[in-house]
C-alpha cells in the first residue's frame, strides 16, 4: 500500500554559524495508514521532527513528500488554548481563520467537543477546566480541521497516570472506530509503555543528532494488556535500543 | 464671556486628544506587535523608542514645525502638527504595554497559530488584540493623562517671534490668564477639570473595568455601553472582512507603518567651533542640574507610590484614589504656574517640583496601582498575615518585592515623564512675567520660544545622546535584575 507520506533524507541544525547544533541527522521514514509512535531521549529532536512534518519548520536538507492532499491536526503537549476564548471557540480558532463561516465553525466544533465527551462546557473559558479537560479540547480542536494524520507531542505526558489512560484508550477508540477522518497518527514520546501500548510501529531514535535506529513492529491485538507475557517481552526489546 | 465659544473650545481640543490617541492607538497595535514578533525590528526600534519617550514634546517642535507648516496650507498644518505633538505624548508607553504583553505570551501559542496556519487579521482578532487589551487600555489611562497634561504645549506654538495659536480650551486658558480675566480664567479651568473626568468616567474607566473583567474603577457604565457595542461591531466587522480577504489570497500583507524621519539641517556658520564648545559646556551643565531634579523626583515617585499602594491593598481604597490620581495627572502642566501664582515669586522651586512630580509620579503610580496591585499573590499577602510580618519588614520583604516588576517599569516610563516635564518645570513665561530655574528643560523652552531651531536640534540630538547612555548604564541593568530575581510565577 501506498504511504500517506515520506520523509525523505531530513536533516536539521540550529543555532548560527560557528555553533550550529545538529539536530535530525537524516531520517528517512514513511508514514501509513497507522499508528506510529517516535521514541526517544529527552531533548534529541523528536519535537522538531513533528513540526517539520506539521510544517511549521523547514528542514535544512531533504524533503516530505505527500501523495494526496494531506491535512495535518496537532495535539500539544501542553494544551495550549487561548484563556480569552471559549472552549467552543477555541475549537473552531483554525476554522474561524481560514475565514469558514462563524455558525458553520461552531457547529462543527460542537461536534468533536461532544465526540471528546465535552458536551455542555461550550461555553466554559479553559481556565475553569481541569487538565484533562483542557487536554480534550486540545484533541477536539485537532479534530476540527478534519486531519488526515494527527501528529501527537507527547500528549499525555503532563496529564496525571489515571487520566492519561483514559485518554489513550479513548484516542485509540477515535481511531480505530473511524467516526473521525484520521488515517494515520504519529506520536512523539519518551514513554516506552504508553509506545508499545497504541503503536503500530515504534520507531527508535538515537541522542542527539537524532538518526533511526531501530524500528520495532508490534503486532499485538487491541485493546493490549500491559501485563501479558507479550507485552512485556516488547517492551524489554524496545528497551535494548533505547539508550 | 461667550459660553458658545468657551464649549467650541472645548470640543476643538477634545477633537484634538482624541485623533491623537487614535493615532497612538493603531501605532501602538502595529508597532508593538511587529517588534514582538521580529526580532529584527525590535533591535532597532527598542533602543529609539526608549529614548523618543524621553524626548519632550518641544524637542519635536522643530520636525512637526518642517513636517506640517512648510508644505502644507498654515490651518490644515496647524491642527495637524498639534495633533502629531500631542500624540508624541501619548504613544511610547502604549507601544511598550502592546510590546511587553504580546513578549510575555508563550511561545507555544505562535506554533498553535502556525500549525493552523493563522495568517496576520486571524492572528491580530483571535490572538494579539485579545492579549494585549489589558495593556493597552491600562496605558490608555495613563496617555490620556499625559496628552491634556501637554495639551497647552500643542496648541500654543510659539516660533521666534511669531506664535501659532490654535483655537482651544488650552490655548484660552493661557490667554485668560495673560490678559488678567481671572474669572473666565477659573471657569475654563473647571470646564476643562469636567471634560477630563467626563472623559474617564464614561470611557476610559468603564473600558478599563471591562477588560480586567474587575470593578476597580470609578466609572458609569450607560454610555460606555454604546460606545462599546459599536467598537464590537466595528471591530468584528474589520476582522471578519480582513480573515475573508486574507483566506482568498494567499499572502496578504498588512501595510507596514512607515515613520518618516526627516534629516534636518541647519548649518551654523560663523566660529562654529568656538561656539559648539560653549554650546557644549552649557549643555552638561545644565543636564547635571536637571538630572539632579529628575532622580530626585523619580525616587520621590517612588516613595508616594508605595505608600499609595499599600493604602490600596491594606484599606481597599484603590478606586477613588485612581480616579483622584486621573483628574491630577491630567492637569495641564502650564496651569500649575497660575494656580499656585502665590508662591511663584517666593517658592518658585516648590512650583516647579510640583510640576515635575506632575509629570513624573502618575506613570509610576498608574502602573503599580493597574498592573501591580491586582497582580499580587494572594499567598503572599496570607503569609504576611499568618507570620505577623508587619512596619518596616513587611515594605521590605513583602510588598516591594511583590511589586518590584510594575514598580521597575513604571519607573522607567517616570523617568521618561520627569525629562518630558523639564520643559514646563523649569521654564514659565506669561505676560512678562519669567520664571527660569536653569535646566536642559529650560534651554529647550528658551531656544523653542525664540525660533532657534539650530539650538533646539543640538539640544535634542545632545539629550538623546545622554538619556541612552543613561538607559544603556543603569535602566539595561534594573530590568535584568528585576527579570532574575522578582518574577514570582
Amino acid at each position: 500500500m501506498k504511504p500517506l507520506v515520506s520523509l525523505v533524507n531530513i536533516v536539521k541544525s540550529f543555532g548560527g554559524k560557528g555553533k550550529a547544533l545538529k539536530v535530525l541527522d537524516g531520517i528517512s521514514l514513511d508514514i501509513n495508514e497507522e499508528f506510529l509512535a517516535i521514541l526517544g531521549p529527552s531533548g534529541c529532536g523528536k519535537s522538531t521532527l513533528l513540526r517539520i512534518i506539521a510544517g511549521v519548520e523547514k528542514p535544512d536538507e531533504g524533503e516530505i513528500k505527500s501523495y494526496s492532499d494531506i491535512v495535518y491536526g496537532f495535539i500539544f503537549q501542553s494544551p495550549t488554548l487561548l484563556p480569552w476564548l471559549t472552549v467552543l471557540d477555541n475549537v473552531a480558532l483554525p476554522l474561524l481563520a481560514k475565514g469558514i463561516d462563524k455558525n458553520i465553525a461552531r457547529e462543527k466544533a460542537l461536534r468533536y467537543l461532544s465526540l471528546v465527551g465535552l458536551h455542555g462546557f461550550e461555553d466554559f473559558y479553559p481556565n475553569e477546566l481541569s487538565g484533562g479537560m483542557k487536554q480534550r479540547v486540545n484533541i477536539a480542536r485537532a479534530l476540527v480541521v478534519e486531519p488526515t494524520i494527527l501528529l501527537m507531542d507527547e500528549p499525555f505526558s503532563q496529564l496525571d497516570p489515571l487520566t492519561a489512560e483514559a485518554l489513550r484508550a479513548e484516542i485509540l477508540d477515535l481511531w480505530l472506530s473511524g467516526v473521525t477522518t484520521v488515517k494515520g497518527i504519529v506520536m512523539v514520546t519518551h514513554n516506552v509503555e504508553e509506545a508499545v501500548l497504541m503503536a503500530d510501529r515504534i520507531i527508535i531514535l538515537t541522542p542527539r543528532p537524532a538518526k533511526i535506529v531501530k524500528i520495532i513492529e508490534v503486532k499485538l491485538p487491541r485493546p493490549r494488556d500491559r501485563r501479558s507475557k507479550e507485552f512485556q517481552d516488547i517492551v524489554d526489546q524496545v528497551y535494548e535500543y533505547v539508550s | 464671556m461667550d459660553v458658545v465659544t468657551l464649549f467650541l473650545a472645548c470640543l476643538a481640543s477634545f477633537g484634538r486628544m482624541l485623533t491623537a490617541y487614535i493615532i497612538s492607538l493603531i501605532i501602538a497595535i502595529v508597532l508593538g506587535i511587529s517588534m514582538a514578533r521580529r526580532r529584527y525590528v525590535e533591535a532597532i526600534l527598542m533602543p529609539i523608542l526608549d529614548i523618543l519617550q524621553s524626548i519632550p514634546i518641544l524637542g519635536f517642535f522643530p520636525i512637526a514645525i518642517v513636517l506640517f507648516l512648510i508644505f502644507l496650507p498654515k490651518n490644515i498644518g496647524l491642527e495637524l502638527a498639534s495633533v502629531f505633538l500631542i500624540t508624541t505624548s501619548l504613544v511610547w508607553n502604549m507601544i511598550f504595554g502592546v510590546y511587553s504583553a504580546i513578549k510575555s505570551l508563550d511561545p507555544e501559542v505562535f506554533t498553535m497559530a502556525d500549525v493552523y496556519k493563522m495568517k496576520r487579521f486571524s492572528k491580530l482578532a483571535y490572538i494579539y488584540v485579545p492579549v494585549a487589551k489589558v495593556a493597552i487600555v491600562a496605558n490608555s489611562v495613563i496617555s490620556w493623562a499625559g496628552g491634556w497634561f501637554f495639551l497647552t504645549s500643542a496648541e500654543i506654538m510659539a516660533s521666534g517671534s511669531e506664535e501659532h495659536k490654535l483655537f482651544g480650551i488650552g490655548s484660552l486658558i493661557i490667554d485668560f490668564y495673560s490678559s488678567g480675566k481671572t474669572t473666565e480664567f477659573y471657569i475654563a479651568i473647571v470646564l476643562l477639570f469636567i471634560i477630563i473626568m467626563m472623559s474617564y468616567i464614561m470611557i476610559f474607566n468603564p473600558a478599563t473595568n471591562t477588560v480586567l473583567q474587575q470593578h476597580i474603577l470609578l466609572a458609569f457604565d450607560k454610555i460606555f455601553y454604546y460606545i462599546y457595542k459599536l467598537i464590537s461591531i466595528l471591530w468584528g466587522f474589520i476582522v471578519s472582512i480582513g480573515i475573508k480577504i486574507e483566506s482568498r489570497r494567499t499572502s496578504f500583507h498588512l501595510a507596514t507603518l512607515a515613520i518618516p524621519v526627516i534629516a534636518l539641517s541647519y548649518p551654523l556658520r560663523s566660529n562654529i567651533t568656538n561656539l559648539y564648545y560653549l554650546f557644549l559646556l552649557e549643555f552638561i551643565k545644565n543636564f547635571l542640574l536637571s538630572l539632579g531634579r529628575v532622580v530626585f523626583v523619580v525616587i520621590t515617585s517612588f516613595i508616594l507610590t508605595i505608600g499609595i499602594a499599600y493604602l490600596a491593598i491594606v484599606r481597599r481604597w484603590g478606586s477613588s484614589i485612581v480616579f483622584i490620581g486621573e483628574i491630577l495627572a491630567s492637569i495641564p502642566a502650564i496651569l500649575w504656574w497660575p494656580l499656585l501664582s502665590p508662591f511663584v515669586v517666593s517658592l518658585p522651586w516648590l512650583v516647579s517640583f510640583i510640576v515635575f512630580l506632575q509629570g513624573s509620579l502618575w506613570y509610576e503610580f498608574f502602573n503599580v496601582i493597574l498592573f501591580g496591585v491586582p497582580k499580587i499573590r494572594v499567598e503572599v499577602l496570607d503569609l504576611a498575615k499568618i507570620y505577623r510580618i508587619r512596619g518596616f519588614s513587611y515594605f521590605r520583604y513583602i510588598l516591594i518585592p511583590s511589586l518590584m516588576p510594575s514598580i521597575a517599569s513604571g519607573a522607567l516610563s517616570a523617568w521618561g515623564g520627569a525629562w518630558n516635564a523639564s520643559i514646563v518645570a523649569e521654564y514659565f513665561e506669561s505676560s512678562g512675567r519669567i520664571v527660569d530655574l536653569g535646566g536642559v528643560g529650560s534651554m529647550l523652552s528658551r531656544y523653542t520660544y525664540s525660533g532657534s531651531y539650530g539650538y533646539v536640534l543640538f539640544t535634542v540630538l545632545l539629550w538623546a545622546l545622554m538619556i541612552a547612555i543613561l538607559n544603556k548604564v543603569f535602566w539595561s541593568r534594573v530590568f535584568k535584575l528585576v527579570e532574575k530575581t522578582f518574577i514570582v510565577e
